[in-house]
């Protein structure tokens, strides 16, 4: 079915309900419609308030954290502690009130951020009360679950390595289970 | 994410994924009106389908504009049977468009935007429909509009 047909057959509510047509610019046209565009959105970004850019920079970093633990592709970089540091930029407060806010202790928050220890459970749950459920608890929960079963790659491939070496154990382990 | 069925009134979940190889010979001109090859050429194509079950029920095609921090639609339909007054599912893309706000705020921060070209009569309806802003030639979504029909969708 033609476009046009589409046009002529359905209202134009209805058209903007199931479609965005294409539409070919000349290269003037387009010159034009990126000046008119950079010029609405000067305006427009100006008048965005400070509550709407935090509510969207939290939106941002729910879908970053959500598409990282999707992918199940382990990244260094996309650590607890880089995501937490991205977290308490945006809320724009000092680490000391941030951290009397999440009940813990500053040196705490400090040794998150810079990854020198792993996350306590009970923080998780502290987030997602802190983020009024913006981020829940299992977001936080499994970027450090990702980082944890890549610490134990290592391990488990030497297990599987030398899982003959263990017969006699695992049969002895499994004789005792059935005691 | 979820549509509404307009039969039953029952939501169903959707997820949004990337067009496959595998996918495009389903894409006939006469249920997904548009040359989805074609599109795929110019932009990165995504499907809507429901979470149990892998027909596709609506598509979008964007350009992302790094320097801009912008993401264009491209193009966008629903299939057939969800089109006019006697659609199947409500919601279809509006749950696109909200995808296409997702992506860009994911690439592009608090001053990401989300763009299209309509035509001309369809300016006002798009305005009313997703509160899009008035561009001149283009339409948009930014700032709080774009949190908005992400909110809608998302949460």
């Amino acid at each position: 079915m033609s476009v046009k047909k589409l046009i002529a057959e359905l209202s134009p509510e209805e058209l903007v309900d199931s479609f965005v047509f294409p539409v070919r610019l000349n290269k003037k046209q387009k010159q034009e419609a990126a000046e008119q565009l950079a010029a609405a959105r000067k305006k427009s970004q100006s008048a965005t308030s400070e509550e709407d850019k935090l509510i969207l920079g939290l939106l941002r970093l729910k879908f970053q954290i959500e598409t990282y633990i999707k992918s199940e592709k382990y990244d260094h970089k996309l650590s607890f502690g880089y995501f937490l540091k991205e977290y308490v930029s945006l809320l724009q407060i000092k680490r000391k009130l941030f951290a009397e806010e999440l009940s813990i202790d500053e040196t705490l928050l400090s040794q998150l951020i810079n990854q020198k220890r792993d996350p306590p459970e009970y923080l998780m749950v502290r987030l997602e009360i802190h983020s009024n459920n913006a981020i829940p608890a299992d977001y936080w929960f499994r970027v450090m679950e990702s980082a944890v079963n890549m610490k134990l790659k290592p391990i488990k491939n030497y297990g599987e390595k030398r899982k003959n070496l263990f017969r006699i154990n695992y049969q002895l382990l499994s004789d005792i289970t059935l005691l | 994410m979820l549509i509404t069925r307009r039969e039953t009134g029952t939501n169903e979940e959707v997820q949004i994924t990337a067009l496959e190889d595998k996918d495009l010979k389903k894409l006939t001109q006469s249920r997904y009106f548009f040359d989805w090859k074609k599109a795929r050429e110019e932009g990165t194509v995504y499907k809507l389908s429901l979470v149990e079950g892998d027909d596709i029920l609506g598509l979008i095609s964007l350009i992302e504009v790094s320097v801009e921090k912008r993401v264009e639609i491209a193009l966008l339909c629903v299939s057939r049977e969800n089109k006019g007054r006697n659609k199947k599912y409500d919601t279809i893309a509006g749950c696109l468009i909200a995808f296409a706000c997702r992506i860009a705020l994911e690439a592009f921060g608090i001053d990401a935007c989300v763009s299209l070209i309509p035509k001309t009569e369809l300016k006002e309806h798009y305005k009313s429909k997703y509160n899009m802003l008035d561009g001149g030639w283009q339409m948009y979504l930014e700032g709080k509009s774009l949190k908005e029909i992400i909110i809608k969708h998302y949460i």
